[in-house]
């Protein structure tokens, strides 16, 4: 028997099986009882059923993507997350400390060691003066270092957080407490909750997409990603600038587009005939998710493709179609964003700048990854902003965490490169576009750049925030899972009121 | 011993349970029917006298409480009188069941009356401990509003951003924030920790632990010191559970404690800092969507339009306007306007970017009275009749990229009313001469320079 003849087998069984009286007195005793039950529990009130069969059920039931409306007005309909895996170093980009110039060298005071763990650094580290050389720009007087020459010129675009803290020093728990509210496994990702709460605009394509370079994926895995508790649905969708831009989206060789479609209608049609049967609302979101993956082969592969934007763009952005960069996910980015995808993530790959090889120094490796994103970054946002999409789409920048003003030696040994090690007490993340203010700076830390002493905000700060953005209020925005309501900010979080407009 | 009477007093919360308890089986046995109309006279004799005594013991601890625990007689006027008139006429009644052969009409009558006197007395005695609106507060606003009672709520404070500088530190400032944030538990009223703040009278005075203010001296000023301890700190200020003062809230106390607390200077005077108070700026309340009375469309339209390919949504589940876009309806043509003329008042976002739309689609357009977003990049237009949006009262950014239109064309929208942007990149406009608008002309074609560093690998 062959695998059709044998599903068919088993269709056909069950179908004959719902209607013999050895499976009712079987299996239904359990329904024979909540039938009994059904003029009071409200919910399985036939009348309920019959309206549902009739089809009156809410768009969400029958496409779990479906777009609904935010509690209150949101200041932008989509997001694009350009997170910098491994930590960036904020002491060489946007907090300028020339003080820690002038110790650069000396022993660490041994009170900002006290009662401390750092994740290599032992014993007492010497401090490291900022390899960068600062300036201040725009009106607003940004401070931004000669790492980010193109940046500079847009700063008043941005508001600075310079004194952002998180309590995780190790890449994976620290990456999946900015993505996810959490650092253990298990929460979903920030562009989970918004896909859930509003659905994706574009029946076409998906509601939240996940853009990588560098190399590597983030060390925490898909899970930054990841719906957690919510539907699988909500999850992001990772699409690749090299290659195929979906894996496994494309159809087999002989495979033809009719074939597929003629295949989709049958599969949709006996659906449809156990929806008749059943009134599964489930089934129906079935349905319509082949049929959307369908629609999904034509769109993705559309946007995915920069090979057709103008010379100038690619100027603009330094990109090079075909390969797999910084600089092509974030034109990516704006496409995507374009055709009304929710929420756009981007991982870039290669910000750990222990000091331990040349490509993890802060005076050269460092350099190098500060060009490969420069360009882009800035590009992206001149380009937003002449097609007039930052007016509705929120730009978040920033690592998993900061890194230390001492110098890196691991095993208390010194290290063959000037490196940093992770800090999770103070460090400085940006935000542009949807509802943010222009040119504001909130947080300042000590004249080492160790704490933060005033204006501090946490990653659940952030995340308040940015659901804020999107029309949400972040403690009223839950989910039940097991037992209890769960919100992406946990029981903490609060809006950063100088950084919005 | 002079414990004892405080003692004795904070019992009241206990004893008033069995009164009410007993009186009220006493009452219950009065109304149900029995044969003999006298089968329960014993035991409601019992009842009576036993309610009566209970209710004497509660009568007297509740004015030990009165007299030692800081209760005005304005507040506990009507509880401490009415629950004497409870005491006595029990009293009387169980004289009048003992003499009593059989249940008559007026014992009938005077068991409902003190029935009444006891739900009185513990209605107004519960005020004093929950507060006035205990049952008010939880229910729903818009239930208040029908029985045309009016919850006040104490505002938020706010400043004015032109003249906050002369607005008094301790009177404009201090006092709302106190009033916002601690008042419901600290006035005269409801003393929690023996402290009302508020007036100044009263946070001058302190509360049970003394003093709450030490001019110059944080440490020492409960008022400011326990606002910032942890929260699950059993002294925190305001209780943890409870809706927490912001962080600039807190800044400023401090900034009073710190500069003297006076109670006449101004902010100003005070040299208090623009930044600290810029917090509470009054946001000028104009949202960028308009705020209308429309009802919302109903979920049976919305499904007929989406069915013709239209992404429609609205802004907000608090706001009936509708988002509207052609996304994913590229065919969308002249004959399609129709199907949204049903709702053309509700449409504030509309997109009909990369679609089929014709230049007469700007008269369709006009009409729309809530409009504020209206994007028509990439259609072919000539834009003569671009004047006509001055109609659309709301319209506040415009986008106009990837068409034929020159700035010829945009001159025409010179002097509208709403209008804030307008966006041309990759028209003719974009590269002719710039001019000045009334509104924000975005005409793009940004270029980054190529420098030296762009090559250079370390
Ligand atoms: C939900 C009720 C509630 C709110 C709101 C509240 N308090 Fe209290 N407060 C109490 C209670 C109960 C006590 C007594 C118990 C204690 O000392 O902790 C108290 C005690 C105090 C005391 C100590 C008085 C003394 O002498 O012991 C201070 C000071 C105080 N509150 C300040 C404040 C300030 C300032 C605010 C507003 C920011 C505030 N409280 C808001 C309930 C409240």
């Amino acid at each position: 028997m062959n695998q059709l003849e044998r599903l068919l087998k088993e269709f056909g069984e069950q179908k004959l099986q719902n209607r013999t009286r050895r499976h009712f007195l079987m299996d239904c005793v359990s329904k024979v009882g909540g039938l009994a039950m059904a003029p009071l529990l409200f919910a399985c009130d036939p009348v309920v059923r019959a309206q549902s069969q009739a089809l009156n059920l809410s768009g969400r039931d029958l496409n779990p993507l479906a777009p609904l409306p935010p509690p209150f007005a949101p200041k932008a309909k989509s997001i694009i997350y350009l997170h910098m895996a491994g930590a960036p170093s904020q002491l060489e980009l946007f907090d300028y400390k020339p003080e820690l110039l002038k110790y650069d060298g000396k022993p660490c005071p041994e009170s900002l060691l006290e009662g401390r763990q750092f994740a290599f650094i032992r014993g007492v580290p010497n401090l490291l003066g900022p390899q960068a050389k600062f300036a201040q720009h725009g009106e607003s007087g940004a401070w931004v270092s000669d790492y980010l020459p193109h940046f500079s010129s847009v700063v008043d675009e941005v508001a600075f957080l310079k004194a952002v803290h998180t309590d995780q020093f190790n890449h994976g728990p620290a990456q999946l407490f900015m993505q996810t509210g959490s650092p253990r496994l298990g929460r979903p990702s920030i562009g989970s909750w918004v896909t859930y709460g509003l659905g994706t605009e574009n029946q076409n394509l998906p509601g939240f997409v996940v853009l990588t370079s560098g190399g590597k994926t983030p060390d925490a895995g898909k899970s930054v990603w990841g719906s957690g508790f919510l539907p699988s649905v909500y999850q992001g969708v990772q699409c690749r600038s090299k290659g195929d831009p979906v894996l496994y989206l494309k159809d087999p060789d002989g495979m033809t587009r009719d074939m597929k479609k003629s295949v989709i209608e049958a599969i949709n049609s006996t659906n449809e005939e156990s929806f008749k049967d059943f009134g599964d609302p489930e089934i129906l979101a079935r349905i319509n998710q082949y049929e959307m993956a369908y629609r999904m082969q034509i769109e993705v592969p559309e946007v995915m493709n920069i090979n057709d934007e103008p010379k100038a763009i690619h100027e603009l952005y330094g990109t090079n179609p075909g390969e797999e960069s910084f600089a092509n996910n974030c034109l990516l980015a704006r496409k995507l964003v374009e055709k009304g995808v929710r929420f756009v993530q981007l991982y870039d790959w290669g910000w750990d700048t222990h000091g331990t090889s040349k490509e993890e120094s802060i005076d050269l490796g460092l350099r190098n990854k500060c060009r490969e994103i420069d360009r882009p970054i800035t590009a992206l946002l001149l380009d937003l902003k002449q097609r007039g999409l930052l007016e509705e789409t929120l730009v978040v920048w920033g690592g998993e965490f900061g890194r230390t003003p001492m110098q890196e030696n691991r095993e208390g040994k010194e290290q063959g490169f000037k490196g940093r090690d992770h800090h999770g007490e103070a460090f400085t993340m940006w935000m542009a576009g949807g509802g943010i203010k222009k040119g504001a700076s909130y947080g300042l830390t000590d004249e080492f750049g160790f704490s933060g002493i005033d204006e501090r905000v946490s990653v659940h700060d952030i995340h308040a925030s940015i659901l804020h953005l999107m029309g949400f209020n972040h403690e009223k925005f839950t989910y039940d899972f097991q037992g209890r309501p769960f919100r992406l900010t946990d029981v903490e979080g609060e809006l950063i009121h100088s950084i919005l407009a | 011993m002079e414990f004892i009477l405080p003692l004795l007093g904070r019992f009241h919360p206990l004893f008033v349970h069995l009164p009410i308890g007993i009186l009220l089986f006493g009452i219950l046995l009065v109304f149900i029917p029995s044969k003999t109309n006298a089968t329960f006279l014993p035991s409601i004799r019992i009842a009576f006298l036993v309610g009566f005594i209970v209710g004497l013991m509660s009568a007297i601890s509740g004015f030990l409480q009165y007299q030692q625990e800081g209760y005005t007689w304005d507040t506990v006027q009507i509880h401490l009188i009415l629950g004497w008139i409870t005491v006595i006429f029990s009293l009387g009644l169980y004289f009048q069941f003992r003499k009593a052969q059989e249940l008559t009409q007026p014992l009938k009558i005077q068991s409902g009356l003190i029935f009444l006197f006891i739900t009185l007395t513990g209605h107004f005695g519960g005020n004093i401990t929950h507060g006035e609106d205990y049952f008010l507060e939880v229910l729903p606003p818009g239930l208040l509003a029908t029985f045309g009672i009016e919850t006040q709520t104490v505002a938020q404070f706010t400043l004015d951003e032109n003249s906050w500088e002369e607005a008094l530190f301790y009177d404009g400032a201090i006092q709302p924030i106190l009033n916002y944030n601690c008042s419901s538990c600290h006035n005269p009223r409801n003393l929690k920790g023996e402290l009302d703040l508020s007036t100044i009278k009263g946070l001058m005075k302190g509360g049970e632990n003394g003093e709450i203010l030490k001019v110059g001296n944080l440490k020492e000023s409960a008022l400011y010191a326990r606002l910032i301890l942890p929260h699950e700190d059993e002294e925190h200020m305001p209780p943890a559970e409870k809706r927490q003062p912001r962080k600039e809230e807190v800044e400023l106390i401090k900034i009073w404690i710190e500069t003297g607390a006076s109670v006449d200077k101004t902010l100003a005077q005070a040299t208090v800092k623009r930044t600290s108070v810029q917090a509470f700026f009054r946001k000028e309340e104009n949202p960028f969507f308009p705020i209308t009375d429309l009802k919302p469309v109903s979920s049976d339209t919305l499904s007929i339009l989406r069915g013709k390919g239209f992404f429609v949504e609205q802004i907000s589940a608090d706001n009936s306007l509708l988002r509207i876009s052609c996304l994913n309806f590229p065919a969308f043509s002249e004959k399609d306007w129709k199907s949204l003329k049903e709702i053309s008042e509700h449409i504030t976002y509309l997109d009909l970017s990369d679609t089929k739309a014709p230049e007469s689609i700007i008269d369709s357009i006009s009409g729309l009275t809530h409009l504020t977003t209206l994007k028509l990049n990439g259609i072919e237009i000539e834009g003569k009749g671009l004047a006509k949006l001055k109609d659309s009262k709301n319209l506040k950014l415009l986008y106009l990229n990837s068409t034929a239109l020159t700035l010829e064309n945009l001159t025409q929208l010179d002097g509208h009313p709403s209008l804030e942007k307008v966006y041309i990149f990759k028209t003719p406009a974009s590269g002719q001469e710039k001019r000045d608008f009334s509104f924000h002309l975005e005409t793009g074609d940004f270029l980054l320079p190529k420098l030296a560093s762009d090559t250079i690998v370390y």
